[in-house]
């Protein structure tokens, strides 16, 4: 199967100057997104899953930036964009959906007029009126019901903002949709029944889904491809059945191994992985996962590795799987 | 397609990676980096405040004249010469200067009602004190004749029955032509000084003198007046939010109204009925920061109550005391001197409001708001009356201010972040 | 009206029934308990101790304290508040009737430039954080801040009123246009408006300008901070984040998103401010010979008629303790979180 490919990351990086050194948030990272699929992010907290997911719409918080690369979507690249291209490419092309649905609605716009600002922000063309209409269809097609479309986000669940959320960011017909961590915070059935609706939406709409999250069951569940990113760099990324059954890099091996019981044998007891994350101001030469790998080597402390294709598309951030070139 | 591999730390600049090496006076020069135009708010406030507590302690340094003293004459302009006046003599009687016809049998002459009168005697308070100064024991005590127009004076001078005559250049005209026989000896100047440089008030003191000795005014009413509401209101404030309770609600209740209520009013209600006064004065103000300093440090106490390790002192049976000083205290501290910063420029702008409308300090004292008060009437006509201690007002509240806002935007960790 | 909203309202105004009384009781501690006689400092030296009694006698100061406490709350609580003691002894509610309105017509004015251009600059301020209008901007607030109000207006005068003799220096109308003005309500602008007099309507405009530009100017210094403050707080949050995710522009995520919620907090504490308002409009008066309660206050101070100034103060308190009450309601109608 050809699959095409929607966006570019290329050799990507994004710094935050702080006052105790400058953080290498994300750090050289490549990868692709395909049209219509689900992919998966997933790592430690504080790796850089949500600044990469900010930096594909070039909205890291200032003094933070992208420090290098490009980003290449549908053939253009967004880095050359100017401002009110960017905003334009905001909301119509990629959107996202945050962590906190309690705060991520304006508390004192109602739904209605979220969904009709964006859709004006777009085409300023279009009439209230028509702009209301398919607000109306959205919000059913999300089963939201009609009556909601006036209520203050405060008088919504946690459920019905996502919704919202993801109604708002489908409303322009969006290629890519980014959910950073838009689960995490709901109950397990409401959950589960957003991320069937995600999928539902992505089989219906034909997007492209970034899952970011902590929850790897999820990932499992849901994805077609899952990304693993360790301390901004990313670590390994590939299709989800192959990752899973035999995951290469040793940093997935032990996270996935902590994961309590996915497909594992049930009877072998949860692993801990010694150590901390580092922290980015400083991070280790070399590997950035080399002070805490099972499998370190005299190399992976002085030179970093590359991120290579072991097989047809899945590739591997580790030197255990490259050639120690001169 | 190895360069990429050998990375270094090279986007750290150097500085940065050092920062938590360096010692403390580096570090803060170092922070500046960090901190951009807030460094400099807090350095430019600094060096301000440190001149103004130099000039306030130590004014007898700054200040030309004692302020309280008339040293020229009255109203004259900053930088503005002090009016000459001409003393004449008879060519024929070879005087060589003033001093030689100061003598008690000389006499000297003037126009009744003149300046020259008070030119006339400043020269001779100053030649008197010269003497004493070389313990000569000269008195010089000419004695003074008055004329009702320059020509009567020109006549009895050239007719010998005075020794000198003093008259103003605009008096005199261009009468000197006629009288061959006189002779224009010296200029005599009414007061201590050439110009001064702020010039002089309606009362002729030096406004240079009275705003450095202002200062001290203002900084001992401000930082003991803030001093007295803090000592008051961050125990009271500790104490109510970490008892809580009953005493706690009535506490915040009387704080809340007193906090509402207009504290300029409040003053002058406490001021008007203590009556003027340094010590009075100091009171009225303090009183009005007190629920400030108050409804911070309790509210600040709540939130760290409730934090873990004091909930772990506390359940280690340590006394409220130690709670309250080595857990408690600590945490508030950086919002109380915020606080505190800008309580000061407030209480000296109370007190100069309150000096304004005559409330205030005793009526002789060199202060900033009585000052502005009297140079109200002299609106029209001189400028400078009002300009300057106002000026001075404004520059030691901003320099406190300042230094407040900006420490409050570095040391709140809301609004910096990072 | 939802019920949740009529709940919060009658809460709000019990909570102010105390407010206003510990204010009232305020004022009366320091007017009779404080240590110092005002009868004697208003009579003088010279009066006989006799005199100084009767006077006393009259005006229920040698009654038991706690007598005294609650005539002096009845008093007050029903506006009553006797004869001045100098001047002409009118009643003090009279007076204070007629400067009520001054100070209105002043105040007004003042607050609204305050809140326009604090507001304003405050929000493009945050918006441009850290760049150099922000520092800038802010050392306009901290300097304005500063600067003492009758100063400020001192300065005005002798600029705008000696220097350019563009603006009359004090009062609030054209002394020879007010020998035949009549006013009813005391508020010039209506009076001439409703007389139709143009003349009195421009010198009263003309007389208003510097006042309630200097209280305004004086004000617009905190509000700056405040909006500001308030604001960057704003411009974080989650809801301008995602905005922006969804291609809402700056100037909108600013002026529309953020200073609509921010609207809330800024309200309440304008409402907070309503005592810099009355401290400044005192100075303001008395700089500007404009005949308000401020004026009237700090002549009856130096005429040291006690009646008056005890008066006078109350009436500033429920003043205060009013506008908060007015604020708070304004702020549940502002936010749909506490009117649903
Ligand atoms: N605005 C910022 N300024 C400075 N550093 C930042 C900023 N935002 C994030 N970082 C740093 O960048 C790194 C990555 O942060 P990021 O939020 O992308 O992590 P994450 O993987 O999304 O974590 P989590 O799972 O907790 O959401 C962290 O070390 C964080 O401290
Ligand atoms: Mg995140």
């Amino acid at each position: 199967m050809e699959k095409e490919i929607l966006a570019e990351i290329k050799d990507l990086s994004v710094t935050y100057p702080t006052r105790i050194g400058s953080v290498s948030a994300v750090d050289h990272v490549n990868f692709n997104i395909y049209k219509g699929e689900i992919l998966g992010l997933v790592g430690e907290s504080g790796c850089g899953k949500s600044t990469l997911g900010k930096a594909l719409l070039r909205m890291i918080d200032p003094p933070g930036e992208i420090s290098n690369g490009k980003i290449v979507f549908r053939g253009e690249n967004i880095m050359e964009y100017d401002y009110n291209h960017l905003r334009d490419f905001r909301g119509r092309h990629v959107s996202m959906i945050f962590q906190d649905p309690m705060t991520s609605l304006n508390p004192v716009q109602r739904v209605d007029e979220h969904l009709i600002e964006t859709i004006q922000v777009h085409e300023p063309q279009t009439k209230e009126d028509s702009a209301l209409q398919r607000s109306k269809v959205m919000i059913e097609r999300l089963g939201i019901g009609i009556e909601r479309l006036y209520s203050y986000p405060h008088q919504l669940s946690g459920g019905m903002r996502q919704r919202v959320m993801t109604g708002i960011g489908l409303i322009l017909n969006a290629d890519l949709i980014i959910a950073d961590e838009a689960t995490t915070s709901l109950d397990v059935i409401v959950e589960a029944k957003l991320a069937d609706q995600l999928r539902e939406i992505r089989d219906e709409f034909g997007v492209s889904l970034l899952l970011i999250t902590h929850n790897i069951a999820l990932v499992a569940e849901m994805a077609d491809r899952i990304a693993v990113m360790y301390a901004g760099h990313l670590v390994e990324i590939g299709d989800i059945y192959k990752i899973f059954e035999e995951p290469k890099h040793p940093y997935t091996q032990g996270l996935l191994a902590s994961v309590p019981n996915i497909r594992f044998d049930t009877n072998e007891h949860l692993y801990k992985m010694p150590g901390e994350p580092p922290n980015l101001t400083h991070p280790p030469l070399g590997c950035r996962f080399h002070p805490r790998c099972p499998h370190a080597m005299p190399i992976c402390s002085q030179r970093e590795p590359l991120l290579v294709e072991i097989e047809e598309g899945w590739s591997v951030h580790c030197w255990l799987y490259q050639e120690q070139s001169s | 397609m190895n360069s990429q591999k050998e990375k270094q730390n090279d986007s750290v600049p150097e500085w940065q990676l050092e920062l938590d090496k360096v010692g403390f006076v580096r570090r803060l020069f170092l922070a500046r980096k960090w901190y951009k135009g807030d460094w400099w708010f807090v350095l430019i406030s600094a060096i301000l405040l440190i001149f103004i507590i130099l000039v306030g302690i130590f004014p007898q340094w700054f200040a030309p004249y004692d302020p309280r003293e008339e040293v020229g004459p009255s109203l004259l302009k900053p930088g503005e010469k002090t009016p000459g006046f001409m003393l004449l003599t008879n060519i024929a009687d070879n005087v060589g200067s003033f001093q030689d016809i100061a003598g008690a049998s000389n006499k000297i002459g003037y126009i009744m009602g003149s300046q020259a009168t008070q030119a006339f005697r400043d020269s001779l308070d100053i030649l008197n004190a010269q003497s004493q100064q070389e313990g000569a024991g000269l008195m010089y005590q000419p004695r003074g004749y008055r004329y009702e127009t320059a020509q009567q004076g020109l006549d009895a001078l050239q007719a010998g029955e005075i020794d000198g005559f003093i008259v103003a250049e605009s008096e005199l005209g261009d009468l000197l032509a006629d009288y061959p026989g006189i002779q224009f000896l010296e200029e005599i100047r009414s007061s201590k000084a050439e110009s001064f440089i702020l010039g002089t008030n309606q009362l002729g003191q030096d406004i240079l003198s009275r705003i450095i000795w202002g200062t001290r005014i203002a900084l001992i009413v401000g930082l003991s007046s803030a001093l007295i509401s803090f000592v008051i209101g961050v125990p009271l404030g500790l104490f109510s939010g970490f008892i809580g309770g009953k005493i706690d609600r009535f506490l915040t209740m009387i704080m809340d109204s007193l906090y509402a209520f207009p504290g300029l009013i409040l003053a002058i209600a406490i001021a008007s009925v203590l009556g003027a006064g340094m010590g009075n004065i100091i009171v009225a103000i303090a009183v009005i920061y007190v629920p400030t300093y108050f409804r911070v440090v309790r509210g600040q106490t709540l939130t760290v109550k409730n934090e873990l390790y004091v909930e772990a002192a506390r359940s280690l049976g340590t006394n409220m005391m130690t709670i309250l000083t080595k857990y408690i205290f600590p945490n508030v501290l950086p919002s109380v001197v915020i606080i505190f910063s800008v309580n000061v420029a407030d209480a000296i702008l109370t007190e100069a409001g309150l000096s304004f409308i005559g409330l205030g300090l005793p009526p002789d004292t060199p202060d900033w708001g009585i000052d502005l008060a009297r140079g109200q009437d002299y609106l029209r006509s001189a400028w400078w009356l009002i300009t300057f201690p106002g000026g001075m007002v404004s520059l030691v509240t901003l320099a406190f201010s300042m230094l407040g806002e900006s420490l409050s935007e570095i040391l709140n960790p809301r609004l910096s972040e990072l | 009206m939802s019920s949740s909203l009529k709940k919060f309202l009658v809460t709000r105004i019990l909570l102010t029934i105390p407010m206003v009384l510990i204010m009232i009781t305020l004022v009366f501690f320091i007017m009779r308990v404080l240590p110092g006689d005002p009868i004697r400092s208003q009579l003088g030296p010279r009066v006989s101790e006799e005199q100084a009694d009767r006077l006393r006698e009259r005006l229920g100061l040698n009654d038991p304290i706690l007598v005294q406490y609650g005539n002096y709350l009845k008093d007050m609580l029903t506006f009553n508040f006797g004869n001045a003691l100098t001047r002409g002894e009118r009643p003090i509610r009279e007076e204070l009737g007629e400067k009520l309105p001054a100070t209105l017509e002043l105040s007004i004015p003042a607050m609204l430039i305050a809140v326009a251009l604090g507001i304003g600059l405050g929000a493009f301020s945050a918006k441009n954080r850290k760049k150099p209008v922000d520092y800038g901007i802010r050392l306009f607030s901290i300097f304005i801040y500063s600067i003492p109000i009758f100063f400020l207006g001192l300065i005005f005068q002798i600029i705008f009123g000696v220097r350019l003799n563009l603006l009359p220096l004090s009062g609030r109308m054209d002394p020879i246009l007010l020998t035949t003005f009549e006013s009813k309500t005391n508020f010039y602008i209506i009076d001439s408006i409703l007389s139709q007099n143009w003349a009195a309507l421009k010198s009263t405009l003309l007389h208003l300008i510097l006042p309630s530009l200097t209280l305004g100017l004086s004000l617009t210094g905190v509000f700056i901070r405040l909006t500001r403050v308030n604001m960057i707080e704003m411009i974080k949050s989650d809801f301008i984040t995602a905005g922006r995710a969804r291609g809402i522009s700056e100037t909108q995520l600013i002026y529309k998103h953020s200073l609509r919620n921010t609207f809330i907090p800024i309200l309440t504490m304008i409402g907070l401010q309503m005592a810099l308002l009355i401290a400044g409009a005192v100075l303001t008066e008395t700089t500007f010979s404009w005949p308000g309660m401020g004026r009237y206050l700090v002549d009856r101070i130096a005429l040291r008629d006690y009646t008056a100034v005890q008066s006078t103060i109350g009436v500033f308190a429920f003043f205060v303790a009013i506008i908060s009450l007015v604020m708070d309601i304004l702020y549940a109608l502002v936010d749909p979180r506490i009117r649903y």
